[in-house]
């Protein structure tokens, strides 16, 4: 058995560790499609899901993934436990602790809480999303659809054009691309509106990247300029006020993803991804989100085996031989 | 407290008041240095001050310096002594080699009342301190920014300084009103310079690093506009009331140093502190990266386990390395007066939470030598520098208020022994303070404190 393996970040993890996890997911996939479409191999762990932050896709796709793993769940509910009277989370993951579980998956609105929970805890801690900072689930997710669709020769993701335009300032969405992205190879792109933006000229300056490219340009035509896939990031209503950006209409004639704008300057075969939820007429068409560029959906259904690959790797390593699919 | 008759025979002195250092045996008796004799005889002194105060390979490896003195310190009483209270922070700081300490207003109530300064320095036990408190008034009433604290009684009692520390003085004709009230009563006002509006919700300094790890921005113009703001004021009530004193403490950006810089040229009396976090340390830590700001960096980092301790979150917050450059030369340079500590003792539970959510301050009174001491080695400091700016220059904006930090035939014998060379590593086991929220627990230090005497007595031996 490993030492404790968290999932706390994407930051830092390199281009073979990333296949690594592909490649498990690969395998999870696998599981899936087969007769029983589960295994056993975590009968013996307890995984408690510990949501601070409503989530449809990421909660459900990690409570699918410990079935199929043959987990034991502990479904926690924040809204209705001592969280309500002050409890906090140190004290919230030790009682977790105490009560059996091996495995903590957080999903916080503050960023940070992934790695106060580890410390307080000596079993796993997944990170299902902290604030602005990270979401490394959904980047593993978005990263392996993207091979699937768009890779290169070598399978990862070099010299090909990625664009992702929107409301970057509070997206743990991008944060987490930019590292998995870039470590594929891929050159990506970021556009989105200047307060939404801000502070992003100064980090992309600020680091040196192996592989890969991050620029920032000011527009979303220039954003998709020979994109071979562009991600748009949900731009929330009360957002468009506080930053007086205009209306909703501004707003998608300037930064949606439309088709008009698509057929126009990205590569012909661009394909769209978007996190969800999304903001249909906003920052993406229906028509789009909806179309034959669309790999929404793909985004969704790839959330449980990439989950799965998550909760396999924190119990067994990275490096220990893959499940085994049933026959 | 024993009063033991010292000998203290060829260490490493340095005395900032007669500006000289250099290698003597000491004697103490009773509550007073009774005998310096330097081993070069008496010539020496004055003109290598500012270099030859850095011992050289050979020197002795124990050194004397006098007793530290902070202008800003938090002792949690009354109101917090879960967290501190005047009798652990004694401990904490003379094992920090310090023997006197300003105490900042922010108690529960806020220290603006005769009662509650008293409050804040009576030991619970009644026993006497090892250690001279010096109670900072609340510059307003209940810290509030809305009318004048009574500043003549505060004085009266005992008050050194007033400051609403945490709670910036935003109305500008308040500002100008308890400038001129502080002047009226003899005492600086000490301004923790910040735009909360802002400020808002910032939780580490705008920047690259608080960018990559997601967390909300606090812009460095917050406190540098605030600064010039202040000094604008100060200039107008100066005009009319010369004795006006202006005193900011904190500063941790270039551009409020630069401010600060520029004022001081022109004539006016506007005085700053750096604490020793500013000065050593950066943002790069909240990844997780232990590294003193002085020292190159390497920009391929990424987040360890050790990223977001809420021990780093501080107010105003660790800034870029190019930050802490400019404490260090506001240091030499003579713009900044004092390394203040801005030791800020905080329970486990206010710290062990979101790191958005956790209480601002790190306690450093007991690591503060040492880090500049670090700073030292690395040819960042002298000395010369950062003994002036532990002890005759807190001193001084204090005018009088305080023994004359000096080591003299006939001075109290208040003063720290340190091996320079020996290092520590500051873990709950070795620290006296009551909260050991500080970044520095398991980072190996230089200068270990082996004695603080206070007036003679015995404050810290280890």
């Amino acid at each position: 058995m490993a030492a404790t393996q968290h999932l706390l970040d994407v930051d830092g993890l390199s281009w073979p560790e990333l296949q690594r996890r592909l490649a498990v997911a690969e395998q999870m996939r696998a599981i899936r499609r087969s007769p029983a479409g589960r295994v056993s191999d975590l009968r013996d762990q307890s995984v408690a899901m510990l949501f601070y932050e409503a989530s449809t896709r990421t909660r459900l796709s990690f409570v699918e993934a410990a079935h199929a793993l043959g987990a034991h769940l502990i479904d926690f509910d924040v809204s209705s436990s001592s969280v309500g009277k002050g409890e906090s989370l140190a004290d919230t993951v030790r009682t977790l602790g105490a009560l059996g579980a091996t495995t903590i998956v957080v999903r916080h609105d503050r960023a940070g809480a992934p790695w106060l929970a580890a410390q307080a805890f000596s079993g796993h801690v997944l990170n299902a999303g902290d604030g602005w900072h990270a979401h490394p689930t959904q980047a593993l997710l978005d990263l392996a659809v993207l091979v699937r669709h768009i890779a290169a020769s070598d399978g990862s993701l070099t010299g090909r054009r990625i664009a992702i335009v929107g409301d970057l300032l509070h997206s743990r969405v991008v944060r987490s691309n930019l590292h998995t992205l870039t470590a594929a190879g891929a050159d990506v792109r970021l556009a989105g509106p200047a307060p939404l933006i801000a502070g992003f000229h100064d980090y992309v300056a600020s680091r040196t990247l192996t592989r890969g490219s991050i620029r920032v340009v000011a527009t979303a035509d220039e954003a998709l300029e020979g994109a071979d896939a562009a991600m748009a990031l949900r731009i929330q209503r009360e957002r468009l006020d506080g930053a007086s950006l205009g209306s909703t209409e501004t707003y998608r004639m300037e930064w949606g993803m439309t088709e008009e704008r698509l057929a126009r300057v990205a590569a012909p075969s661009c394909r769209v991804l978007h996190p969800g939820p999304m903001n249909e007429g906003v920052e993406i068409d229906p028509d789009v989100a909806q179309g034959p560029r669309s790999l929404v959906l793909e985004q969704v259904a790839e959330g449980v085996p990439t989950r799965m690959a998550a909760l396999w790797i924190a119990a067994h390593g990275l490096d220990a031989p893959p499940p085994v699919v049933p026959v | 407290m024993t009063k033991a008759a010292h000998r203290f025979v060829d260490h490493w002195l340095v005395d900032p008041v007669a500006k000289r250092a250099g290698v003597a045996t000491l004697d103490v008796e009773g509550s007073q240095i009774t005998a310096v004799t330097w081993r070069d005889g008496e010539a020496a002194a004055g003109a290598t001050w500012e270099a030859g105060a850095n011992p050289g390979a050979g020197d002795p490896v124990r050194m004397i310096l006098p007793a530290l003195i902070d202008l800003h310190a938090h002792a949690r009483q009354p109101g917090a002594s879960g967290s501190e209270d005047v009798e652990s922070f004694a401990r904490a700081a003379a094992h920090g080699g310090y023997g006197s300490a300003c105490l900042m207003p922010n108690t529960e109530p806020a220290a603006d009342s005769v009662e509650i300064l008293d409050a804040m320095v009576r030991p619970h036990s009644g026993a006497a301190l090892s250690m001279r408190l010096l109670p900072i008034a609340a510059a307003t009433v209940g810290r509030r920014g809305e009318q004048v604290a009574p500043l003549a009684a505060l004085v009266a009692a005992g008050a050194v300084a007033c400051s609403d520390d945490g709670a910036p003085i935003t109305d500008p004709r308040l500002f100008a009103e308890v400038l001129a009230a502080a002047a009226t009563a003899g005492i600086p006002l000490i301004e923790h310079s910040e735009d909360p509006v802002q400020s808002a919700d910032g939780e580490a300094a705008d920047g690259a690093v608080a960018l990559r790890l997601g967390l909300r921005p606090w812009p460095a113009r917050a406190e540098h506009e605030a600064v010039a703001r202040n000094i604008t004021i100060l200039r107008e009530v100066a005009a009319r009331i010369p004795r006006a004193r202006l005193h900011l403490t904190h500063l941790s950006t270039a551009a409020s140093l630069q401010h600060v810089r520029v004022a001081q040229a022109s004539g006016l009396q506007v005085t700053c502190d750096v604490t020793p976090h500013h000065l050593a340390l950066s943002d790069a830590w909240l990844m997780g990266e232990q590294r003193w700001s002085w020292l190159p960096g390497d920009d391929a980092i990424s987040p360890s386990a050790a990223a977001f301790n809420t021990n780093l979150r501080v107010c105003p917050p660790l800034r870029a390395a190019v930050d802490g450059a400019a404490c260090r030369a506001a240091l030499r340079d003579g713009t900044a007066c004092a390394i203040a500590t801005d030791h800020a003792p905080h329970s486990r539970e206010r710290k062990e939470v979101e790191f958005g959510r956790a209480a601002n301050g790190i306690a450093g009174i007991e690591t503060s030598l040492s880090v500049a001491l670090a700073a030292q080695a690395a040819g960042e400091l002298s000395l010369a520098t950062l003994v002036a700016a532990l002890t005759t220059g807190p001193a001084a904006l204090l005018e009088g208020k305080l023994p004359a930090p000096t080591l003299s035939a006939g001075a109290p014998a208040s003063l720290v022994v340190v091996d320079r060379l020996a290092t520590w590593v500051p873990a709950r086991a070795n620290l006296l303070g009551r909260s050991i929220n500080t970044p520095l627990l398991g980072v190996a230090l230089p200068g270990v404190v082996r004695l603080t005497l206070h007036a003679g007595a015995t404050a810290y031996s280890g």
